[in-house]
């Protein structure tokens, strides 16, 4: 069985401020780390892999500046790892629409696979058409916002199934769906694993450890045009301050208490 | 003086008659428990909007199963809704197949839809339904999606739609256009329009869909009942007692979570302290909140703790700081020892 994990890169949170007066988002440190959601996808895959024969071989969401998130998912258990490089500028806004072309065009050279798992969303931007928009390329049925993610074989004739768990009107419930499908796994749905400490330097010092394939040998480059464009940012209004009581502790808690009473239905 | 004039001018049904031809701005509808969902009449709002800026139609669609019987009251009242919300013209796709949301079927209609009309803009709401068909129909008519849209304005020169979607759960909002392809596809938050207004007099006649029913490629096996949900319930309760480093006595925000029905989290602060777990931790980074209440108790409130509560309706601080940035985003706010204000703040509810 071959699955598939699409992994993008977010800057880290915790390095930037926003500044909504200044209007400005002022970078501390740059570091990036693996999308969450994505993370958990690739903990979805490997344990899959840890009860079955399937391989694990991850992707990356577009050109990434760098190959750190891939050398994460083969530390932490992946077989193949592969860095999409372009002759474009250092690291295009593809989006997602073009992203789905070409890695549709990537699993198609892999001779295909059985299962494709990504995020149901990203930190930054929230967006989470990647995982639908692949899955309409490929022509494969999907599975969006998944807890829990299974495959069964069923027998020979029939090929496998996968097996999910979402919430759907407030209650949980499992699904299947014929492979090869695809399934987005939500943040913080799964505890992703440590990466394993040898593999992790092993990763790193070889050199070739990531696989390189060129975005032209894929698509046709040229013809590549995100659709979308960035037109600015907004930054949220000021809140208006709330009130602030005055006096002494208990006739604070009192004041408060009558609040909390007025809002809270017991 | 006679109104007289005014009354019959009110009382003019007022026919809407629908273009001909292609364009338009279409709105997907959502029904919850047998109603047009909020954030659909939402949309139809934005859509009014943008098809009177664009000079256009706006035009809604409803898929269901007994949806259009025009014999019961309740399935007439459900496209009216869509025609008194805004729509000019509404399309019913009423079918068996179609009773609840499954993406092959639901996907069927709309796409051989939307290859016949070519709209220029689709609104869906951004509910899990609503995503899904969003960025299938985007991927197969070459359209672009703008997911989670909180507001939109109009590049008139290109008749485009310029849409503001959040950055990181909202610190800040991005601003995208879908300049050349379309149709443009956008999901709308659901409250971050205005509902508009329902014109009672607004009426029309619906146009029916054939349907061919498609199986639906995920089957659903049943409930999950030896499911449990991983640290989702903090981020949908309705009330939250979060503790910070100042707090003091933790016992006392353990008993002011149980008197208030809520439940306990904190900061990165109290999770250090060893206080709360990794799943507790308030934060933009762990989880973002939304509930009716939030009580923070000693959280100084930094900028990636503050701005995951934002969506809180009410927010009440207590802390020694009068700087402390919590009393920004706080609505009611308590310059204090927590181990002051708490034993008093019990004993009130008690009462």
């Amino acid at each position: 069985m071959q699955i598939v994990v699409i992994l993008g890169q977010v800057l880290d949170p915790s390095g930037i401020v926003v500044k909504g007066k200044a209007g400005r988002i002022f970078v501390n440190r740059e570091e990036y780390v693996l999308q969450p959601a994505d993370k958990c996808a690739l903990e979805a895959a490997l344990r899959i892999k840890d009860t079955t024969n399937a391989k694990v071989m991850a992707l990356p969401r577009g050109p990434l500046p760098n190959d750190d998130v891939l050398r994460q998912a083969l530390a932490m258990g992946a077989d193949r790892a592969v860095y999409l490089t372009t002759r474009r500028v250092a690291n295009p806004p593809y989006g997602d629409a073009v992203m789905a072309d070409v890695l549709a065009a990537a699993v198609e050279k892999l001779g295909g696979a059985d299962l494709l798992l990504t995020g149901a969303t990203t930190l930054d931007t929230g967006q989470g058409q990647l995982g639908p928009r692949l899955a309409e390329a490929l022509g494969w049925p999907q599975i969006v916002g998944a807890w829990q993610v299974a495959s069964r074989r069923v027998s020979e004739s029939a090929g496998g199934r996968v097996e999910a768990v979402l919430q759907r009107a407030g209650n949980y419930v499992t699904v299947e769906a014929d492979l090869p499908a695809v399934v987005t796994v939500l943040p913080g749905a799964l505890k992703p694993r440590y990466p394993d400490g040898v593999r992790l330097i092993n990763v790193y010092r070889a050199e070739d450890a990531v696989e390189r394939w060129d975005v032209s040998d894929l698509v046709d480059e040229a013809s590549l045009q995100p659709l979308l464009e960035k037109r600015g940012q907004d930054f949220p209004p000021e809140r208006e301050l709330g009130v602030r009581l005055s006096g002494t502790p208990e006739e604070m808690a009192q004041a408060l208490a009558d609040a909390l009473r007025e809002r809270v239905s017991r | 003086m006679d109104m007289s004039y005014l009354d019959l001018l009110m009382a003019q049904q007022e026919e809407v008659t629908e273009a001909e031809g292609g364009g338009g701005v279409w709105v997907v509808a959502d029904l919850a428990n047998g109603t047009v969902a909020p954030v659909t009449l939402e949309a139809l709002g934005a859509a009014r909007t943008l098809a009177d800026a664009l000079g256009a139609y706006v035009y809604g669609v409803l898929l269901g199963d007994g949806v259009s019987d025009g014999s019961t009251a309740l399935t007439t009242s459900l496209a009216q809704t869509l025609y008194q919300a805004g729509a000019d013209g509404v399309r019913v796709a009423d079918h068996p197949s179609l009773a609840r949301f499954a993406l092959e079927p639901y996907l069927a209609v709309l796409a051989g839809l939307f290859e016949a009309e070519q709209p220029e803009v689709v609104l869906f709401g951004a509910t899990g339904a609503g995503q899904e068909l969003a960025a299938r129909l985007a991927q197969r008519l070459g359209g672009g999606l703008i997911e989670h849209v909180t507001a939109v304005r109009l590049d008139e020169a290109t008749r485009t739609v310029e849409a503001t979607f959040p950055i990181y759960g909202g610190e800040y909002s991005e601003i995208a256009a879908c300049p050349e392809a379309r149709p443009q596809f956008l999901t709308i938050e659901p409250r971050a329009f205005p509902a508009p207004f329902i014109d009672t007099y607004r009426q029309g006649e619906p146009t029916m869909i054939e349907v061919d029913p498609v199986e639906p490629a995920v089957r659903v096996l049943g409930p999950a009942d030896d499911f449990e949900p991983p640290a989702l319930p903090l981020a949908q309760a309705p009330v939250i007692v979060a503790a910070g480093r100042q707090a003091g006595d933790f016992e006392l925000v353990h008993q002011l979570a149980a008197a208030l029905g809520g439940r306990v989290a904190g900061d990165r602060g109290a999770r250090d302290a060893g206080w709360i777990g990794p799943q507790q931790v308030v934060d933009v980074r762990g989880v973002t909140v939304a509930p009716q209440v939030y009580v923070a108790v000693g959280i100084r409130g930094d900028t990636f703790h503050d701005a995951a509560i934002a969506e809180s309706k009410f927010i009440a601080a207590i802390h020694p700081d009068p700087d402390a940035p919590i009393f920004q985003v706080a609505d009611l706010c308590l310059e204090a020892e927590p181990a002051e204000v708490l034993p008093a703040l019990l004993e009130a509810l008690e009462k």
